[in-house]
C-alpha cells in the first residue's frame, strides 16, 4: 500500500531551521551585550504592547508545540501495537498502521507552524525585553546552545519518520519504530529544556540573592521544573488526542464513503479515549504543580487561589467539567453504534445525573460574594460546606468512578460472557465498585472533619482506593469477557453527527483551557519577569481585567484553529487511496 | 408520523414539559435557600442542570424526535397537550425577557471588582526579615507579649479589623466594597502565611505596587522615603510582632512554616 504524501512536502522544515539559526545567533550577541554595552530595559518592536505580543506568540507556540510533541507519542504506541499484531491479524495490523499514519499526517504542517511561532516568540522576546533576555542568556547560556541541536535532531527524526513510513514497512518496521522512539526522546528533551527556562522565571533556583548564577544544574532543576514537565507531558497528550479526534470528526463529516466514515469514526473514538484516559491523571498532576508553587512561595498560593487569579480556577473547574462531560457524552452516544447495547443504555441517565451533581460540587466556589446584598459577611453555609477540599475530592473521585463504570459498560455492550462464573463475577465486580465508591465517600467525610494534615492523607488514600479498585475490577472484567460472544459487529460510521460536533467542541475547549491556565501560570508572577529577582517595570506590567484576558485567550484560540485548519486542509488533500478494511471491534482492544 | 410522536401525545408528561419542570424546580429551590446563594453561583448551577437536561434529551434519537414532535400539533389531540405546548412556548420568551430586564434594571450596588488580596513580595525581601527568637516558635510565645499585642490591636487595628478580628470593625463599612479589611478568622489569611510575610504586610502596608488597600504602613524603617506621615511611626518592630502573635493566638491559627 502506497500513500500519496505529496501535499505534505509543501511544508519543508525551513521554518525549523530558521528558528535554530535565530536562537543560535541571538544568544551570543545578547550574552556579549550583557557584559559590555548598556542595554535598554524595554523596547516595543510590535505595534501592540509587548506583553500582549509575547503572550500571543508564546501561547500559539505552546499550542503547536504541545500538538507536535504529543501526537508522535500515541501515534508511535498505536504503530507499535499494530506491528506486534501483524502476524496473528494482518488486517487489524494494517488498520492500526493506517491510524498511526493518519494521526501523524497532521504533523509536518503543524511542525512548521511550531517553528514559525517559536521564531516569532524568540524574536519578540529578544527585541522587546533585551535586559531580561540578556540575563536569561547569561544564566542559561549552555542550554541555549544545546537546545537547537536537539531541535534539529527532532526535526530530522520527525520528517524521516513521517516520509519513510511506507519504505520502512515489513521487516524494516523496527527501524521505523526506532526512529519514532528517537523522535519522542528528542522532542521530550526539547520540551524539558524550554520548561527549565519557563519555570526558572517562576521559581528561580541555582542563583544567589542578587540573581547571579551559582549552579546551572540548580537553575534547570528548579522547584517548578519537574512538576511542570509532568503536567505538560500528560496535558499535551490529552491536547493532541483531542485535536486528532477533532480532525477525525472533520473527516467523518466530510466523508463520502461508508468505509471512510467508519475509519474516521474509529479514529475519533480512539482519540477521545486516549484523551479521557490521560485526563484522569491531570487533576493530580495539577495539584502536584500547585503544591510545589505554594511550597516555593506563599505569594503564589494566595495569588492563584485567593487573589486576583482565583476566578480563573473557578472557570477552569467549569471548563474541565465540560471536557469530562463532553467526553462522557461522546462515549454514551457511542453505545448507539453497538447492537444489543440496550441494557447498558438504560443506565446512562443515572450516570448523567451523577456526573452533573458531581461537577456542581466540583465547581462550587468557597466564597463568592457578587454584590453587597449577597455578602453574608462570613462564608455562605452552603458554599462554605461544599467549596472545601474534602467535598471536592469526593466529587472528583466519584466522577472518575462514574467515567470508569461507563467504560466498563461500553466494553460489555453487545457482548455475552461465556465463562461459567459470569453471573457471580458480574455481581462481585459491581459489589467491588460499590465498595470502592463507599470507601471514597467515607474517607472524604472523615477528612472533612479532620485537621488539614490528616485531610491531605485521606485524599491520597481516596486516589489509591480508586486506582486499586480500577485495577482489581478491570482484571476481573478482562477474564470475565474472555472469549465473550459478540451479538453483532460494532457499526463503525453510524455515530450520530452530533457526536462529531462534540469532538470538535472538545478540541476547542482544550485549546482555550490551555490558553487560560497558561495565562494563570505566567500571570501568577505578577510584576516580576523572574520572580523575586528581575522586576517588570515596563509600562505594560500588570494584569488585565479577567474579561480582557479571556478575550485575548479566545482570540489566540481562534488564530490557532485558523492555522490548524490550514494544516487540516493540507493534510486532507492526500492519501485517499488504499483505506484498510473494517468490520470488527478490533479498534477497542487498543484502548 | 412515526411511532415516537404518537407516544408523545399520549404521555402524561411529555419530554419538554418534564425538562422545563426540572429546570424550573431547580431554579426555585436554589433561589429559596437562605442566606441567599450568590447569583453567579446559581447561574453556574443552572448551567450544569440545563446541560444535563440537554444531554438526557439528545442521548437517544427517539428522545430527540419525541422532544420536537411535542411542538407540532397533531390531529385529534385534546386541550391538555395544547395547553402544555403553549405553556412551554410561553416560558422561553418570558425567561429571556426577565433575563434582559434583570441585567439592565438600575442597581445601587457598586460594581464588583476582583482585587488582589495580598501584594507580591520577593523572597529576598522576606529573607531579610528576621523573626525575633521570642516570636519564632508558637510554643514559646509569652502571655505578656500577647497581652501587649491585644492592647496595641485594640488601640490601632480594631476600628477596621473589628473586635472579633473578623474584618468587621466600625470603620469597615466605610471602605469601598469589596476592598474590605482582612478577616483574620478566614482560613485563607494568616493561617496560610509565614511570620515574615505577615510582618512585611503589616509594616509595609497596602499602598504600593498594584495593591490599593487603605492599610497603613505601621512601622517605618529609618530613613524610609515611603513612610506615610499618618501611622508610620506608631509601632516599633517589637510591638508589630506582639500584634502578630496576638492575631494568631486569638484566632487559633498557627503561622505557616517557612
Amino acid at each position: 500500500m502506497r500513500r500519496s504524501a505529496t501535499p505534505d512536502r509543501r511544508t519543508p522544515p525551513a521554518a525549523g531551521i530558521a528558528l535554530v539559526a535565530f536562537l543560535a545567533t541571538a544568544a551570543a550577541p545578547a550574552l556579549a551585550l550583557a557584559q559590555s554595552v548598556p542595554i535598554p530595559d524595554y523596547a516595543q518592536p510590535a505595534f501592540i504592547d509587548s506583553r500582549l505580543a509575547v503572550w500571543i506568540a508564546a501561547q500559539l507556540h505552546l499550542d503547536f508545540a504541545a500538538f507536535v510533541l504529543a501526537v508522535p507519542m500515541f501515534a508511535l504506541a498505536i504503530e507499535f501495537f499494530g506491528w506486534r499484531m501483524a502476524r496473528r491479524d494482518p488486517a487489524g495490523a494494517a488498520r492500526y498502521d493506517w491510524l498511526a499514519h493518519e494521526m501523524a499526517r497532521l504533523l509536518p504542517a503543524a511542525y512548521s507552524l511550531t517553528a514559525i511561532s517559536g521564531a516569532l516568540l524568540g524574536m519578540l522576546l529578544f527585541s522587546a525585553y533585551p535586559r531580561l533576555m540578556a540575563y536569561m542568556t547569561e544564566t542559561f547560556g549552555p542550554t541555549f546552545a544545546i537546545y537547537p541541536l536537539f531541535f534539529v535532531a527532532e526535526t530530522l527524526c520527525l520528517y524521516f519518520w513521517y516520509y519513510a513510513w511506507d519504505r520502512l514497512q515489513g521487516r524494516r518496521k523496527w527501524a521505523h519504530i526506532l526512529l519514532g522512539l528517537l523522535l519522542n526522546i528528542f522532542g521530550t528533551i526539547v520540551m524539558f529544556i524550554a520548561n527549565a527556562w519557563a519555570t526558572f522565571m517562576m521559581t528561580p533556583g541555582g542563583v544567589d540573592e542578587a540573581g547571579a548564577l551559582v549552579s546551572l544544574y540548580g537553575a534547570i532543576w528548579n522547584p517548578g521544573w519537574m512538576p511542570l514537565n509532568v503536567h505538560r507531558l500528560i496535558a499535551n497528550i490529552t491536547f493532541g488526542a483531542l485535536l486528532c479526534a477533532a480532525y477525525a470528526a472533520y473527516r467523518f463529516l466530510s466523508a463520502r464513503t461508508e468505509a471512510e466514515r467508519a475509519l474516521y469514526d474509529w479514529m475519533g473514538y480512539t482519540g477521545n479515549l486516549i484523551a479521557l484516559f490521560t485526563m484522569l491523571f491531570l487533576p493530580f498532576a495539577g495539584y502536584y504543580f500547585g503544591f510545589e508553587l505554594f511550597a516555593y512561595s506563599a505569594t503564589y498560593g494566595v495569588t492563584l487561589m485567593g487573589g486576583v487569579l482565583s476566578w480563573l480556577f473557578i472557570i477552569q473547574a467549569i471548563v474541565i467539567a465540560i471536557l469530562f462531560i463532553g467526553a462522557a457524552y461522546y462515549a454514551w452516544l457511542g453505545l448507539l453504534r453497538i447492537p444489543g447495547s440496550e441494557p447498558q443504555r438504560r443506565l446512562v441517565p443515572a450516570f448523567n445525573v451523577a456526573l452533573i451533581a458531581g461537577f456542581m460540587v466540583w465547581a462550587t466556589p468557597h466564597s463568592m460574594a457578587a454584590s453587597i446584598e449577597e455578602s453574608t459577611g462570613q462564608f455562605h453555609p452552603l458554599l462554605g460546606a461544599l467549596g472545601l477540599m474534602a467535598p471536592k475530592m469526593i466529587a472528583v473521585t466519584l466522577i472518575l468512578v462514574v467515567l470508569y463504570v461507563s467504560y466498563l459498560l461500553y466494553r460489555r455492550a453487545g457482548k455475552v460472557p461465556v465463562v461459567a462464573w459470569a453471573a457471580t463475577g458480574t455481581r462481585i465486580e459491581w459489589a467491588l465498585i460499590a465498595l470502592m465508591a463507599a470507601t471514597i465517600l467515607g474517607l472524604g467525610i472523615y477528612g472533612y472533619f479532620a485537621p488539614a494534615d490528616v485531610r491531605i492523607k485521606t485524599s491520597i488514600w481516596q486516589i489509591l482506593v480508586l486506582i486499586g479498585g480500577i485495577v482489581v475490577t478491570f482484571v476481573i472484567d478482562l477474564y470475565l469477557l474472555r472469549g465473550a460472544r459478540t451479538q453483532a459487529a460494532v457499526r463503525w460510521g453510524t455515530m450520530p453527527r452530533r457526536g462529531q460536533y462534540i469532538l470538535i467542541l472538545l478540541a476547542f475547549v482544550i485549546v482555550w483551557l490551555m490558553g487560560l491556565m497558561g495565562y494563570a501560570r505566567s500571570g501568577a508572577r505578577l510584576n516580576w519577569h523572574v520572580f523575586g529577582l528581575v522586576e517588570d517595570t515596563s509600562p505594560g506590567a500588570g494584569l488585565p481585567p479577567l474579561g480582557d484576558a479571556a478575550i485575548v485567550v479566545t482570540a489566540i484560540t481562534l488564530i490557532f484553529f485558523a492555522l490548524l485548519g490550514v494544516a487540516f486542509a493540507i493534510s486532507a488533500l492526500g492519501g485517499r487511496a488504499g483505506l484498510p478494511a473494517f468490520g470488527d471491534r478490533a479498534g477497542e482492544a487498543a484502548a | 408520523m412515526n411511532a415516537g410522536s404518537g407516544k408523545t401525545n399520549h404521555r402524561w408528561l411529555p419530554l419538554p414539559v418534564g425538562a422545563a419542570l426540572i429546570v424550573i424546580a431547580a431554579f426555585v429551590a436554589l433561589k429559596a435557600v437562605r442566606p441567599v446563594i450568590p447569583h453567579s453561583v446559581i447561574l453556574l448551577y443552572m448551567g450544569f442542570i440545563v446541560l444535563g437536561t440537554v444531554i438526557h434529551i439528545t442521548l437517544e434519537d427517539t428522545r430527540i424526535r419525541r422532544f420536537w414532535n411535542f411542538f407540532l400539533s397533531h390531529p385529534g389531540e385534546g386541550g391538555w397537550p395544547k395547553l402544555q405546548r403553549l405553556a412551554v412556548l410561553a416560558l422561553l420568551p418570558a425567561a429571556a425577557g426577565w433575563w434582559a430586564y434583570d441585567s439592565v434594571r438600575p442597581t445601587y450596588a457598586p460594581p464588583v471588582e476582583i482585587f488582589q488580596r495580598h501584594p507580591t513580595v520577593g523572597e529576598a525581601t522576606l529573607a531579610r526579615i528576621v523573626v525575633p527568637p521570642w516570636a519564632a516558635a508558637p510554643a514559646n510565645w509569652r502571655d505578656s507579649d500577647i497581652a501587649a499585642g491585644k492592647t496595641l490591636y485594640t488601640a490601632n487595628c480594631v476600628v477596621c479589623h473589628g473586635e472579633r478580628l473578623d474584618g468587621a470593625g466600625p470603620a469597615a463599612a466605610g471602605f469601598r466594597y469589596p476592598i474590605r479589611p482582612a478577616n483574620f478568622r478566614d482560613a485563607g489569611t494568616i493561617g496560610q502565611l509565614t511570620l515574615p510575610y505577615v510582618y512585611w504586610r503589616l509594616t509595609v502596608g497596602g499602598i504600593q505596587n498594584q495593591f490599593n488597600s487603605a492599610m497603613p504602613r505601621w512601622v517605618a524603617a529609618p530613613g524610609d522615603a515611603n513612610a506615610s506621615s499618618l501611622h508610620s511611626n506608631d509601632l516599633t518592630p517589637d510591638e508589630a510582632w506582639q500584634v502578630i502573635l496576638f492575631l494568631y493566638r486569638e484566632t487559633g491559627y498557627t503561622p505557616r512554616a517557612e
